[in-house]
């Protein structure tokens, strides 16, 4: 996978993370009434029942059959109680998210800043070695370490700025 | 460059103070397990770094070498303390001293510099091979030098040196390169 997949991948995360929070947040503020009735239904679907444990981020499994249906006030309590577990869960899988975004960009900048003192290097090692069948030889071999590593760069990171 | 390298460095201290200090750890690179908490001395160098290359921009913004020059020396006289990311800002200012004085002609004070910005950095790094081209600068100018004065051996080991120094920088940005794109070298 290409680093620039993986950046998208991240961001997608991070994007998929955003909602979650936002809807966390949501979840531990005082109830308010909706409008179109629709929003606070929703909030309760996903809400975790009694005795199917919610994973962190993810909308909780249907309730057994046969299991009696929570009141909207026990559901309404157990959000209330699971909402800033959900909240720091959320935050800490953005947060590890941001660090990947982060960290992908820290190597494609340091690719760049190498491959400019690559591209001066061989800038003058074929200056000096001009007229040298010998010197040629090893400015060829520069150059064409430039461009592969030019080449890599395009395809892990884009163009350098 | 080096202003924004510093500046990424202060700021990644300065959130990791501001990270400790918020009580919750979720998601500072200090609550990982191998993670090293940045020590106060590190962050006062590394802020008292910032400041010195940010004056040197000024001098050199307007014409004064010597001025620059100046900055950095008391930037790599500062009292620096053990860590990695120390070694590689006196690296980089050892580098761009030496790119300084080299402006300048004085191609023995380029050496040092060069000679002692290497001994803070080793194995393949950014720093290190930037510091491998800047000497092969110096040599390079060196052999004109040399030739100028008819001394044409000389010139040519001198020219032979450069070569061979910016044949290393090259293949050592490569590495770099490789390392900052490999799947193995993810976080």
């Amino acid at each position: 996978m290409s680093r620039r997949s993986r950046l998208l991948g991240t961001l997608t995360a991070v994007g998929l993370c955003l909602p979650l929070t936002m809807c966390g947040a949501a979840a531990n503020a005082p109830p308010a009434a909706s409008p179109a009735g629709g929003a606070a239904p929703e909030m309760e679907e996903s809400a975790p029942k009694a005795g199917a444990p919610a994973q962190p981020g993810y909308p909780s499994p249907p309730p057994p059959p046969g299991a009696q249906p929570s009141t909207p006030a026990a559901t309404s309590s157990a959000d209330l109680a699971d909402a800033p577990q959900r909240r720091a869960a959320a935050r800490a899988e953005m947060d590890r998210a941001q660090a990947a975004v982060e960290a992908a960009a820290g190597d494609c900048s340091a690719a760049c800043r190498a491959l400019a003192s690559m591209e001066r290097a061989a800038d003058h090692l074929c200056d000096l070695g001009a007229g040298d069948p010998e010197n040629q030889r090893r400015c060829d071999d520069a150059r064409r370490r430039v461009t592969a590593a030019r080449e890599r760069i395009k395809s892990a990171c884009g163009t350098c700025p | 460059m080096r202003f924004r390298l510093l500046v990424a460095i202060a700021t990644c201290a300065l959130g990791l103070a501001a990270c400790r200090g918020e009580g919750s750890t979720a998601g500072c690179p200090s609550a990982e397990p191998a993670g090293t908490p940045i020590a106060a001395p590190v962050m006062a160098f590394l802020s008292a770094a910032r400041a010195l290359h940010h004056e040197a921009d000024m001098h050199e913004k307007s014409g004064d070498a010597p001025g620059a020059i100046g900055a950095l020396e008391r930037l790599v006289a500062l009292q620096a303390p053990q860590a990695a990311e120390v070694n590689e800002v006196l690296a980089d200012a050892h580098a761009r001293l030496a790119e300084l004085r080299l402006g300048r002609g004085d191609l023995e004070g380029a050496d040092r510099d060069v000679g002692a910005g290497l001994q803070r950095v080793q194995g393949p790094t950014y720093f290190r091979g930037h510091l491998l081209e800047v000497q092969g600068l110096v040599e390079e100018a060196r052999a004109a030098s040399l030739s100028d004065a008819g001394r044409a051996d000389e010139a040519a080991r001198a020219r032979t040196r450069a070569m061979a120094l910016l044949e290393e920088a090259v293949r050592t940005q490569e590495q770099v390169i490789e390392h900052a794109l490999a799947d193995g070298g993810q976080p």
